[in-house]
């Protein structure tokens, strides 16, 4: 229980990082945005205020240095991925510079809570690593402030309420931005799961439904005949725009991939198509397992499927054995019946292996599906759970 | 129990919104109580207001952080929630009201920061604006006690901008979230209901699988049953070493499987205590696709052989197929004759044999939900050669 859990299908944490780096494009051209918007105020002050244009020349190159730096990265990151990671820890940085920049140059009180907005520009990378810089950066310039430069928060004649107020809201400000932080975090992990989660659940119900429905129909997807209606239409097109026939090769190649053909013959035929080709080309089989068929299918049952706006957020939504208003009772039937028929099986769905059971049971994020109570029952007690459903099902086979 | 409180917060990821949220009212609670334990000394040493005024601002703090605890073990997250803000506001106004020193104004700061804890953005409009007003307005009036002599020109106005440039860094922040976490949930919400309708087509084949096989319904088995009992009794024993409802329980969900819950809701003769125990069951029911069903059918999914993860794994978009149009054209002419051929789930009779007709295939095809598969260029072209595709291909 105490161990950090994993997700229930591996895809899971791969499609969240996936997700994490679409997200951090479009948080670092939020953060491109406030430091443009930040690097004009700065500018304009300074001129306005006649700070000496070397100091103010400095500044402006640390901003356009850290908004290039970002706009350069951002371009390479859609090239490698790594960029976008090396862009956020060095932004960071950046930002942190910028704000000490100001602190020295302003060597003013209003100065220091530029610091606050530093770590609130930092806050929109929702990074748990990031904010652990942000807040080691925030309590050692606050530290440095504090022992070296007490006049910058008026404590060249401290007064003890004026030092015990500072450190202490100091302190609690830190503490507050630092929970905040934190449980935004969490909150995206959530999301990012969840949707994580309904993508792989949906992938492999597909594959599910696409076997299941092979088994029963005993028929296949009569390619021969889709492929022959599709070869006509070709043809009629072409007539209409005008053009000779130039999807005649594909849809032949398309017709001996649907067979599961492809030969040494094939490729040899063939040499213009390189691995990626053939690969892309098989996506494309409307029959088997193809992506294309599960489009299609996911097309036909997206039919009438209408999302009220009252759905949106509702929990209703969460399957579990753990609904908040079911009584113990109900939460513990609910779970014995599921546990039981994975042991059972049934038709179409053999039983599971009791160590597979146990290992998403007590490892995985499934848990949380489960009332704590009863998973605790279960968790001290897998053998009992094990032997009991194992002990009914022999004398039933008897 | 703090140590199960904080295993909560450290895996937040894992919980319903519901949980996080009581989760952010608790560590309010738990900061406000830290800052009014640092609040008792300030006020008696430091803070410039009478003992009785003193004395009225300790009661009412003391009654509203009563009150917010209440609410939070009441599970009443909400008002919990309005509560704490207006107490942290009243925080901010005790100090900033009762002392001249700088930092007092950090109270500001730390007041947004409790608003933007919650991410809810209506209550930040409401009262992050407010803070950020009040602020303002304590800038405008204190301004002795925030110049340093000598100071930089402006410094006031500085101030100001800093004070409202972290509103709407934060307000932003808000604004992002809200606007991707509604996106999300849209996604997710629909995504279920999808797959609910692939589950109710795996409940058919898998109940014609146990027909042709002549094998009673798992709830029919009696060693299931047996099983199920035995695990219950087990379980409930281990919790409150009782065991006895079960029966009762179980007779009544054995019986939801003949009978309708609709007419066991309009029938006289069972109590409402009991109506209400029916609906809850009904959701784990075995005779359908049920939440039970759904979440079995889901655990043995992880079981089944997968092809390994690639960053495509989830793109359903002809586009992200194929970007070649030559490949396009053949897979949007396969993918009408897949729609407008196959069988798309039971019919009325309960028979896998629903076809979608050409109109509804032409809605999918150019309807709004089009878009989460077709680019608008590949859905102009089946809208210009329509007729070629309802000659050609919808023909047996």
């Amino acid at each position: 229980m105490n161990r950090k859990r994993s997700y229930m299908f591996p895809e899971i944490e791969d499609y969240r990082e996936d997700l994490e780096i679409q997200h951090l494009r479009t948080k670092n051209h939020f953060v491109i945005g406030l430091l443009t918007v930040m690097m004009i105020m700065v500018f304009i002050y300074m001129l306005i205020a006649d700070f000496p244009l070397r100091q103010t020349l400095i500044l402006m190159f640390g901003f356009l240095f850290v908004i290039l730096f970002n706009i350069g990265n951002l371009a390479y990151g859609s090239e490698n991925n790594r960029f976008y990671q090396l862009n956020k820890y060095l932004t960071t940085l950046g930002v942190y510079s910028l704000a000490l920049g100001i602190l020295f140059v302003f060597a003013s009180p209003a100065a220091v809570i530029v610091l606050f907005i530093a770590y609130a520009i930092c806050a929109f990378f929702q990074d748990m690593r990031i904010m652990f810089i942000s807040n080691l950066f925030l309590l050692f310039f606050a530290i440095m402030i504090v022992k070296g430069y007490p006049e910058y928060l008026f404590m060249e004649n401290p007064s003890a309420e004026n030092n015990a107020g500072l450190t202490l809201f100091f302190i609690a400000f830190i503490l507050i931005l630092t929970i905040t932080s934190y449980i935004i975090i969490k909150q995206k992990q959530f999301f990012y799961s969840q949707i994580a989660m309904s993508k792989e659940t949906e992938f492999r119900n597909l594959d599910l439904l696409i076997d299941l429905e092979k088994e029963v129909t005993k028929t296949a997807v009569d390619t021969d005949r889709y492929y022959e209606r599709t070869s006509q239409f070709l043809e009629a097109f072409c007539r209409k725009i005008g053009i000779e026939n130039l999807f005649q090769e594909k849809v032949s190649i398309l017709k001996k991939l649907e067979k599961g053909e492809l030969t040494p013959a094939m490729l040899q035929n063939h040499p213009q198509y390189g691995k990626s080709d053939w690969e892309r080309l098989e996506q494309l089989r409307i029959g088997g397992n193809g992506k294309l068929r599960k489009s299609a299918l996911k097309m036909s049952h997206t039919f009438n499927v209408e999302v009220k706006k009252r759905e949106i957020f509702s929990e209703t939504h969460f399957k579990s054995f753990n609904h908040q208003k079911d009584s113990l009772d109900i939460k513990i039937l609910a779970f014995v019946l599921f546990y039981a028929a994975l042991k059972r099986g049934m038709p179409g769905m053999p039983e599971l292996e009791e160590a597979d059971i146990r290992s998403i049971l007590t490892s995985t994020d499934y848990s949380y599906t489960i009332d704590p109570r009863v998973f605790q029952i279960y968790q001290k007690n897998t053998d009992v759970f094990a032997s009991i459903v194992d002990d009914w099902l022999k004398r039933r086979d008897r | 129990m703090m140590k199960s409180f904080f295993r909560r917060i450290r895996d937040a990821e894992f919980l319903p919104m519901s949980e996080v949220r009581k989760i952010k009212a608790i560590l309010v609670l738990i900061f406000l109580g830290l800052m009014t334990a640092i609040t008792i000394p300030f006020s008696i040493f430091f803070l410039d207001y009478s003992a009785g005024m003193k004395i009225l601002f300790l009661v009412v703090f003391l009654v509203s952080y009563a009150l917010i605890t209440l609410f939070v073990s009441l599970n009443r997250i909400v008002p919990s929630i309005q509560i704490s803000i207006l107490y942290t506001i009243g925080l901010a106004l005790l100090y900033t009201n009762g002392t001249n020193e700088f930092y007092a104004y950090l109270f500001f700061f730390i007041s947004l920061s409790v608003i933007v804890f919650y991410q809810e953005l209506y209550a930040y409009l409401l009262y992050a604006t407010a803070v950020a007003g009040l602020g303002i307005y304590y800038i405008l009036t204190h301004q002795a006690s925030l110049i340093n002599t000598p100071d930089i020109p402006g410094v006031i106005i500085i101030h100001i901008v800093i004070l409202v440039v972290f509103y709407f860094v934060f307000l932003v922040q808000i604004l992002y979230n809200e606007k991707l976490y509604t996106d999300m949930n849209y996604d997710w919400v629909k995504m279920n209901q999808v797959i609910d309708k692939y589950q109710e087509d795996i409940y058919w084949f898998l109940d014609e699988i146990r027909k042709e096989a002549r094998v009673s319904a798992i709830q029919e088995d009696l060693a299931y049953q047996k099983v199920v009992s035995e695990l219950f009794v087990f379980v409930e024993k281990q919790i409150r070493d009782s065991g006895k409802e079960f029966q009762t329980l179980f007779e009544l969900y054995l019986y939801l499987h003949e009978r309708d819950l609709e007419k066991i809701l309009d029938s006289d003769e069972i109590s409402g205590q009991l109506k209400k125990t029916a609906t809850r069951l009904h959701k784990y029911l075995l005779n359908a696709r049920t939440e039970l069903f759904s979440l079995i059918t889901n655990f043995y999914c992880r079981f089944r052989p997968a092809v390994p993860y690639e960053p495509n794994r989830y793109h359903y978009r002809l586009n992200d197929l194929t970007n070649h149009s030559d490949e396009q054209v053949i897979a949007i002419a396969n993918l009408y004759q897949y729609l407008i051929h196959e069988v798309a789930g039971p019919d009325e009779w309960d028979q896998m044999k629903r076809v979608l007709s050409l109109e509804e295939v032409e809605e999918l095809l150019t309807g709004a939900d089009a878009e989460e598969f077709l680019t608008p260029t590949q859905m102009a072209f089946f809208r210009d050669n329509e007729e070629l595709f309802r000659e050609y291909l919808a023909k047996k």
